[in-house]
């Protein structure tokens, strides 16, 4: 209650009847001093004044009188606020008056993140300064501070910096910390003492899993940025790459069994290679003979061909897998004996404790196996000359050909690669879940996202963009205020973020501007 | 030149195939067959999301029926043998794609009779088309309560939904809350308190954890419900959280169907969650496939599972030799939905064959009601339906059209890879195998 009261307390401070009161006097002072052009109208000076000071308070208030331009230019602004005021309050009243989190609506959050990142991006480029993250920097401020943030940016026009960003960032993330504690003060991962435990806990599973997820991912961009194909067959290359794996390691496995008279499983670990050598044959095949001639110019509608026949492909090679390996679930052995590695409890006193947390060993292998083959890539991309010569193509396809740069092998090569990446993300994760021909569809559906997130084209921002997947859908899953739902939204909790990176940053994490 | 000779060939070839026999019979050596078919449509999930491999088998099984039967000389009616012809629908596990191939059944391959439905949803969404068109109708898996209680939900005395008085669906599956009791029963003697279930968004899956959540609830145990959505790889994130409680589970109960359970139960044994000393892991009926489990649980030994079906160790005549030819199939052993699907087609050609019409629906329901066979999952009777419209009070609706008897039991593992056919019932007490009601992680019965 003390909180609420608080809140409540600084909300009539900040906006309220007391500033519209302000505002309906103060405001039409504007216009001494002011040449005749520059005269605002009284009546819009009034009217900004009284709704201006009810909902934004002396910042609002502030805004208007030393930018007097802005009142002329947003009668619809103001209508925007008024809206957004009095459906605040409103909200604030039906949901429930006395709920922070209502108030943090009223004075930041999602509404003044809206209005921010419409207005101060449009300032900046009418005064032609630097607008490079002013729409990030907009939205996370409108988002954590309110209204302030139009204080902040809008008459200096700082020019924005990462620093403000993780700083914005931070303080909503913050806020939404905060306002979920008071509001679900049971929750495992607010509750004292369990918290600390629990949200390592979900951090250490959404790292490990997304770190699987980015090895596909990687694949994905490694073709978009070369060719500027999507891959529709992605997710059922990456299912045969677990099922070459499956067939290799229980053929291998009967074979050694023979000549050794003795049964011996074959580790895991050497499907992978076997796996990646197929598809890599495949892939390159399939791209020579079906994506080739859209490159060549022979195809007349080039995006919806690259469409239509990845997915084909992608369908040929489900259907053809059930024919041959059936529905039933198949997996192989494990990579290491270790069902799960514990990171024990350990006390600071009798009532402050850490742990344990559990990683489940087969998953952390296939951690410690995605991440380097990902480093093993961008050492490839960045030292070979092969390496440097796709990233020239994937730069400017004609400038890379005047240097001797062969394009059509770059394509081939990208498609084979990024498909071997997928097969080999399959390989990896055969002893981890169950395989079925279509297993790739709920992963591949996840790399869209990872991929568009961290920046089409970018191999960093796909492993980026995998771990903060897989660290929001470990955290949404387990913080999810009603225990029986938080699972079947897994999904959507990435989701959310990929809809607010391509509002804030079409271009992703690390993407970069096609021109 | 060329191609009037063409024309002229074909020409000949039709006039050929006009001249031929029209005759009503035809031979496969044994039995004369009359030219007319009887259709039967198999609604089942062969495509994802449904559950593929549950009807990969009640596919097999309906064929395996409809050939058993032809090779018996077919369907006997009046004195003229009818063969029987199956025709195969894929619903997807979806309710519109199950409508749609159900709206095909009945207007294009003019089927006369449907069996089949893996997936609930499938079966409350197609029951009420079957129904209106006058199909004839036994479903061999939906769980869910309202699948037979539907027709009866208005009941008032009069014959329930049909203005003829004729309700069409049958089910020789349980009801959800038949294997619902069987569990909760189990799990209260064993004196659980504490209760986590994990169910599947489903028209199966959440009247199931709803109907066993109230029968704990009842009895005064605490209960947490996860759900979760089908095809979901990764649980992790909410085992975790189930790790993190104040108090252990007494009992994580899994309500989740096909490899989805298989992921569940793995990642579970992985965390060391269930089974444990402290913590009783039960999951789907699909471990009962003990090569697909211990393939894909490796981690599962101690798990117990509810079954569907005759235990292994009473299988009749016709079990052994349909687990037989499943095995010869699919190398496992037969499960409780494809033996239900081999049952159902025998059930649908004896009452036409006592109806003494494949196409007349009322007479065939009336037959069907009048049902006293033994097949592969034991005796088949339909207890109520309007030869007995008068349900007592306390029973339940969903008996209406329900075969009473299907044998729900509690089974466990207690050996690494063991075979489903060794594994231990430990509830009801009367199907004990080894005397034991629960076998605690790391003994022996």
């Amino acid at each position: 209650m003390v909180i609420e009261d608080t809140l409540f307390v600084l909300w009539l401070l900040l906006a309220g009847p007391l500033w519209a009161t302000v505002g309906l006097f103060i405001l039409p002072g504007v216009n001494q001093g002011r040449g005749e052009k520059e005269q605002v109208p009284a009546t819009t000076l009034k009217i900004a004044g009284l709704v201006g000071g009810f909902a934004l308070g002396p910042v609002g208030l502030g805004l208007f009188y030393l930018e007097p331009t802005l009142i002329r230019r947003s009668s619809l602004t103001l209508g925007v606020v008024l809206t957004v005021f009095l459906s605040s309050q409103v909200l604030a009243r039906i949901v429930d008056p006395n709920l922070p989190a209502a108030l943090w609506l009223l004075l930041a959050g999602p509404l003044w993140a809206a209005l921010a990142a419409y207005f101060i991006p449009r300032h900046y480029r009418d005064l032609e300064a630097d607008d490079q993250n002013a729409l990030t920097a907009a939205a996370l401020g409108g988002f954590a501070i309110g209204p302030l943030i139009f204080g902040l940016m809008w008459k200096t026009v700082p020019k924005v910096n990462r620093d403000w960003m993780i700083s914005l960032g931070a303080l909503g993330a913050w806020q939404i910390y905060a306002l979920f504690a008071i509001q679900n003060p049971a929750n495992p991962c607010v509750a004292l003492p369990y918290a600390a435990t629990y949200l390592t806990q979900q951090t250490a599973n959404g790292i490990v899993i997304g770190c699987i997820y980015s090895l596909m991912a990687v694949g994905l961009t490694l073709i978009y940025s070369v060719q500027g194909v999507v891959s529709f067959a992605h997710g059922q290359l990456y299912m045969v790459g677990g099922y070459f794996s499956f067939y290799f390691l229980l053929h291998a496995g009967n074979v050694l069994s023979e000549l050794t008279g003795t049964e011996v499983s074959v580790n895991p670990i050497w499907g992978i290679p076997v796996a990646a050598v197929i598809v890599f044959v495949m892939g390159a095949i399939f791209e020579r003979v079906f994506l080739k001639p859209m490159h060549e110019g022979l195809i007349e509608r080039v995006s919806e061909y690259a469409i239509l026949i990845t997915f084909g492909f992608g369908f040929f090679l489900e259907y053809t897998t059930l024919a041959i390996a059936g529905p039933f679930p198949q997996k192989t052995d494990r990579f290491i004996q270790i069902r799960r590695f514990t990171l024990d409890r350990f006390h600071f006193n009798d009532e402050v404790f850490f742990g344990p947390i559990h990683i489940i060993g087969d998953r952390a292998f296939a951690m410690v196996v995605g991440v380097a083959l990902i480093f093993a890539l961008l050492y490839f991309l960045q030292r070979s000359w092969t390496g440097r010569a796709l990233r020239a193509t994937s730069q400017d396809r004609q400038a890379a050909a005047v240097t001797g740069i062969n394009p059509t092998n770059m394509n081939t090569l990208s498609f084979a690669m990024g498909s071997m990446l997928a097969a080999m993300s399959g390989a990896a994760l055969i002893p981890i879940f169950n395989w079925v021909p279509w297993v790739g569809a709920e992963m591949v559906g996840r790399s869209y996202v990872i991929v568009v997130l961290g920046g089409l084209g970018s191999v960093p921002g796909a492993l980026a963009g995998g771990i903060i997947v897989g660290i929001v859908e470990a955290l949404g899953a387990g913080c999810h205020p009603d225990p029986s739902r938080g699972a079947a939204y897994k999904e959507a909790f990435a989701l959310v973020i990929f809809a607010l990176v391509l509002l804030l940053k079409p271009t992703g994490l690390f993407g970069r501007e096609q021109h | 030149m060329k191609r009037i000779s063409l024309f002229i060939s074909i020409l000949a070839l039709l006039a050929l195939t006009a001249l031929l026999p029209t005759g009503a019979v035809y031979a496969d050596g044994h039995c004369e067959f009359a030219e007319d078919s009887i259709k039967i449509g198999g609604l089942v999930p062969l495509s994802a999301p449904g559950t593929v491999a549950g009807g990969v088998a009640m596919s097999w099984a309906i064929n395996r029926a409809a050939d058993d039967i032809n090779a018996a000389c077919g369907v006997a009616i009046d004195g003229v043998n009818y063969a029987i012809e199956i025709v195969i629908g894929d619903s997807e596990g979806s309710p519109e794609r199950g409508q749609a191939v159900v709206e095909r059944f009945i207007l294009e391959d003019e089927v006369d009779a449907v069996t089949g439905v893996y997936h609930s949803a499938v079966g409350l969404a197609t029951m009420g088309m079957l129904d209106e068109n006058r199909i004839p109708t036994v479903f061999s898996e939906p769980w869910n309560d309202n699948v037979s209680a539907n027709g009866i939900m208005e009941y008032d005395g009069r014959p329930p939904r049909n203005a003829d008085g004729v309700d069409h669906v049958f089910r020789v599956s349980p009801a959800s809350s038949m294997v619902g009791s069987v569990v909760v029963d189990w799990l209260l003697d064993l004196g659980v308190g504490n209760v986590v279930i994990i169910a599947e968004n489903t028209d199966y899956g959440q009247p199931a954890a709803a109907d066993e959540l109230a029968r704990f609830e009842a009895a005064g145990a605490t209960v947490t419900q996860i759900n979760v959505e089908l095809g979901t790889e990764d649980f992790v994130p909410i085992l975790s959280r189930i790790q993190a409680s104040a108090e252990t589970p007494d009992v994580v109960r899994v309500i989740v169907t096909g490899e989805t359970s298989f992921n569940l139960t793995q990642q579970m044994a992985e965390l060391g969650i269930a089974p444990t000393e402290d913590t009783i892991c039960v999951t789907n009926q699909v471990a009962f496939q003990s090569e697909q489990y211990w393939q894909n649980v490796p981690d599962g030994n101690y798990c117990a599972f509810n079954r569907v079906g005759i235990i292994p160790s009473l299988f009749s005549d016709t079990a052994v030799e349909l687990n037989e030819a499943y095995f010869e199939e699919f190398e496992d052993i037969v499960p409780s939905y494809a033996m239900a699907s081999y049952d159902a087609v025998w059930i649908i050609a004896d009452g036409m064959a006592r109806a003494g019409s494949m196409s007349d629906g009322a007479a065939i329901v009336a037959a069907i009601e009048t049902t006293d066979l033994d097949l592969s999952q034991g005796r088949y009777y339909f207890e109520y339906g309007n030869h007995n419209p008068d349900l007592p009070e306390g029973t339940p609706a969903f008996m209406w059209h329900q075969w009473p008897d299907p044998v729900v039991t509690m089974m466990q593992y207690f050996e690494q890879g063991q075979s489903s056919l060794d594994a231990a019932v430990i509830f009801p007490v009367v199907y004990q195998t080894h005397g034991s009601s629960y076998i605690a992680p790391g003994t022996s019965p």
